[in-house]
């Protein structure tokens, strides 16, 4: 009985899971899924816009030169919700960031999660799934 | 007559929503008062009193899964089973091997929005009716209709800003009705009631419907608007919302301009608005298909979500279409 309700509620939870997440936009149509990307910078602007938070950061490079990256996170509502505000990223703070490169060729990125320094980890929940 | 056979249908169905909500203890629901018994507290005009901000944040799927075909109901053990790996399943930690599932399991285990809990009722499906717990297949026009639209973002998926999705232009979006249905996030709606007009706000989107309750006809068929054209009427204690007049862009789960929507709310319980809507559209559908939310009274505030504010999304979506054009015209050298 017990393997049974095991079984039942893995495939119902997979059926479930494989439904498309709807977030405001198709994240392949921006974002690259061949592109991951991982970045450390420095944080220079935190946008809370709708529909979609922006992080500014500034990467030096190998041979000492900075680039400018814009890091797309989820919805303010989210973060808010999760606890995430002005004050989670204060300007200078140095992160780690993964997410997926944006297909355009500009520095964006979707941003998956971000590290700090001494570990703590936040999800940014950047671009989302397909729409349809 | 049709009409009487619904009235009763619902009747039935909210009692039978009242008998479970009364056997079955479910964390967060108020068990002193159920709808059998339930006389909803009146506004200063003597109307059924629905105002507050509900939730209609549950995990239960839409359509039920093919491998729960006949069971339209979980025990209390398998409830609590399907939502502890449910969390696992979405563990912010776990990295999946396709990108897209990978930045979807970043709506991490006790913060996805959908919330935590399948609906109270325990139902495996959203949809009520047919019994099956699925949405009822197309008509063949339907399905003409629906592969047009499916051949036609095929063959031209970002040429402009009009081939995007009504959600990517930040217009309207599929779940935040008319109908209204779970999504990620933003699932708070709130209900504001005068004398003659409802106000339902939809946090996703923003969107306001007001809603005449003073009989007027509805619109002229030729006046066709993104939430449609709502009226609404009280049936006893239920607050009946007839919309249509439709455009043929927002195609709700296939459905065509001609879609006849009707919702119902009902409190039930102090902390629950059940929240019901059938679709008829004979003209998509092969028959009419009902879905059933019990809402829950939430102490969240409602957040703006003005989409067109910053929609950098569509800049990077065009931009990213221009470029892959660009580099394939380049190889193809």
């Amino acid at each position: 009985m017990k393997k049974n309700l095991a079984i039942l509620v893995a495939t119902a939870t997979l059926a479930l899971t494989a439904a498309p997440l709807r977030a405001h936009h198709s994240f392949a149509a921006e974002f690259d899924p061949n592109q991951p990307i991982q970045l450390r910078g420095i944080v220079t602007e935190v946008e809370f816009i709708n529909p979609h938070s922006w992080i500014h950061i500034d990467v030096t490079n190998e041979d000492g030169s900075v680039v400018s990256w814009a890091i797309e996170g989820g919805t303010p509502n989210t973060l808010f919700r999760k606890g995430i505000n002005q004050n989670t990223l204060p300007l200078g703070t140095e992160v780690l960031v993964d997410g997926y490169r944006s297909r355009d060729g500009r520095n964006r990125a979707s941003g998956r999660d971000i590290t700090f320094t001494d570990g703590r980890k936040i999800y940014l929940e950047g671009s989302a799934p397909p729409a349809e | 007559m049709h009409q009487r056979m619904n009235d009763l249908i619902h009747a039935l169905r909210i009692a039978g929503f009242a008998a479970l909500l009364a056997a079955v203890p479910v964390a967060g629901y108020s068990q002193s008062a159920t709808a059998d018994s339930y006389e909803p507290g009146r506004t200063p005009d003597g109307q059924p009193d629905l105002q507050g901000i509900w939730s209609n944040a549950v995990i239960t799927p839409l359509e039920r899964p093919p491998e729960l075909a006949d069971k339209e109901f979980l025990t209390e053990e398998e409830a609590i089973e399907y939502e502890r790996r449910r969390q696992e399943e979405t563990n912010m930690d776990r990295r999946q091997a396709d990108a897209e599932a990978d930045v979807r399991s970043a709506y991490n285990d006790f913060w996805w929005d959908w919330g935590e809990n399948i609906a109270a009722t325990r139902r495996t499906s959203l949809v009520i009716h047919p019994l099956d717990g699925r949405i009822p297949a197309l008509t063949e026009e339907g399905q003409r209709r629906s592969d047009a639209r499916a051949e036609r973002r095929r063959l031209h998926p970002s040429d402009g800003p009009e081939d995007r999705t009504l959600s990517d232009r930040c217009i309207l979006w599929v779940s935040a009705g008319p109908p209204m249905l779970p999504t990620a996030y933003n699932n708070n709606f709130q209900i504001v009631q005068t004398a003659d007009h409802v106000l339902i706000l939809n946090e996703m989107i923003h969107d306001a419907r007001i809603i005449p309750l003073d009989g007027r006809p509805q619109l002229p068929g030729d006046v066709r608007q993104w939430l449609g054209s709502s009226r609404g009427h009280w049936d006893g204690d239920t607050l009946v919302v007839e919309t249509r007049n439709f455009t043929d862009q927002s195609n709700f789960r296939g459905a065509s301009e001609n879609m006849r929507l009707t919702e119902r709310f009902t409190r039930v319980a102090d902390d629950v608005l059940l929240y019901e809507f059938t679709v008829d559209d004979p003209d998509a559908f092969t028959e009419s298909w009902t879905v059933q939310i019990p809402a829950r009274k939430t102490d969240d505030l409602m957040y703006e979500y003005a989409c067109h504010e910053g929609n950098q999304s569509m800049i990077g979506i065009l931009g990213g279409a221009r470029a892959e054009e660009a580099r394939a015209a380049e190889a193809a050298r």
